[in-house]
């Protein structure tokens, strides 16, 4: 696999939607009782999600991981609009960069005034391996609901040296070492079906 | 005939920041010793133990440390954990999303690679971790779980001694082995340290209490304060200072 401009995998409540297609707006609507999971590897591109959870009890989970190397750039767009009362989203973004790539996310949850009881959270995370490579997050928050659960977080830093110093103190050699740690960060919302794409990068990049 | 030392320290100065902190520490540690040493809060006892295992947050400024004959200054971590200088840390890292049987097996084998030879396979990995495994109390979740997450002050610390006693470092500083150990577990960490003494391994052991000392018995003691050595002695030291405590030593 070659990774290139407009490089986006997903996979949609476990079924693999789309390879190496060209990111395009992906609109979700959840009906009531349902649960849809997204997972996302972007490499580069546009990825526009928009989720629509329609009535009570209606849940998503959106999971995106970001690998950006070279002079590649991206763009993560996610919206949920808990158009229903008694709805429940969580977006993880996680997202490593090298090189001189680029990324914004721009994560929106809009909860209206008529929709109570709704649970949303939101959480970016990256490592960024350069000074020349760039992440801005935007969390943009629509809430005019009152009694609702929302959470939204965003941490950018770099690879933990504590952490690489006690593998290296086992024997580790730093080029390994950072592969163990960044495979690490991203594997806990990482659709299995990805791993390979995602050591091949490493690969490259790391 | 004297053995050529294993380990010597001449004349070290070393910094965090812009705090001197290492001033002037000189040691000579020859294969199959046990050295212990001792000092107050902030003497730079970790600061040592970090500088010998290349913590890079250290700055070395003056001195050199042989090791083996070769200078250890110049090795990055990884070299010099692979040439058999092996630090139990005072605090030991948690990383989460790495299994422990995985980071076990990925520094076995960067050993494995450094010396030139194979990756071992499966079986003979689980050969080599059961039995120490088992001598210190590992269980198969700990190794399931990922380093150190989740790990009481015990259960870290018997896992850097395991760690340890797996990989067979020729040179082992255990930093604090003994802080936040009860007695039980300051018993089966010392008897792994004991059982892993050989002619060509050497131990120092970094504390602040005699109470180690009692099941991990040293052939020196050396008391440290303001980055370098003011004393050494026999085991007999330790008692002194236990009585008398570091005053007339400041």
């Amino acid at each position: 696999m070659k990774i290139t401009n407009n490089l986006c995998l997903l996979t949609h409540n476990g079924q693999s939607e789309t390879l190496s297609a060209k990111p395009g707006l992906w609109e979700i609507i959840v009906p009531g009782g349902e649960e849809t999971v997204l997972s996302a590897l972007v490499f580069s591109g546009d990825l526009s999600v928009r989720v629509v959870l329609t009535e009570p009890g209606a849940s998503c989970r959106l999971k995106c991981v970001y690998l950006a190397g070279g002079d590649l750039k991206s763009r993560i767009r996610f919206d949920v609009i808990h158009r229903s009362g008694e709805t429940v989203s969580d977006q993880i973004v996680k997202g490593i960069l090298t090189d001189q790539a680029s990324v914004s996310f721009e994560g929106r949850i809009r909860i209206p005034r008529h929709s109570q009881k709704c649970e949303a959270a939101q959480n970016h995370r990256a490592v960024v391996l350069t000074d020349q490579a760039s992440v801005t997050a935007v969390p943009e928050l629509e809430i005019y609901a009152d009694d609702v659960r929302c959470a939204h977080g965003s941490a950018i830093g770099a690879l933990d040296q504590t952490q690489l110093f006690y593998l290296m103190a086992r024997g580790v050699p730093e080029e390994v070492a950072k592969k163990v740690l960044l495979r690490a960060f991203v594997r806990d919302i990482l659709d299995p079906s990805f791993e390979t794409y995602v050591d091949e990068w490493m690969e490259e990049h790391v | 005939m004297t053995k050529e030392p294993l380990l010597e320290i001449k004349d070290l100065y070393a910094r965090v920041g812009e705090k001197e902190i290492l001033n002037g520490f000189s040691l000579t540690i020859h294969p199959g010793e046990v050295h212990a040493i001792m000092g107050p809060n902030g003497s730079g006892k970790s600061t040592l133990s970090n500088v010998i295992a290349g913590n890079p947050a250290y700055e070395v400024t003056a001195g050199h440390i042989l090791f083996k004959g070769k200078d250890l200054l110049t090795m990055t971590p990884d070299e010099r954990a692979n040439s058999g200088v092996f630090l139990a840390f005072q605090y030991p890292t948690e990383l989460p999303g790495v299994g422990t049987a995985l980071f076990l097996k990925t520094a076995l084998n960067a050993k494995r690679r450094f010396e030139g030879k194979p990756d071992l396979d499966a079986v003979g990995f689980m050969k080599r971790l059961k039995p120490r495994a088992q001598a210190l109390g590992i269980t198969d979740e700990m190794l399931k779980r990922p380093v150190n997450v989740g790990f009481s002050g015990g259960e870290k610390k018997k896992m850097e001694t395991f760690q340890m006693a797996f990989l067979e470092p020729d040179f082992c500083i255990l930093d604090e082995m003994d802080s936040g150990l009860d007695i039980d577990a300051l018993r089966t960490v010392s008897e792994a340290v004991n059982v892993m003494r050989e002619p060509h391994r050497s131990f120092l052991l970094i504390t602040h209490y005699q109470r180690l000392l009692d099941y991990i018995v040293p052939d020196y003691i050396h008391i440290m304060v303001n980055g370098r050595i003011v004393e050494s002695g026999d085991k007999t030291l330790a008692l002194k200072l236990e009585e008398k405590g570091y005053e007339d030593y400041k």
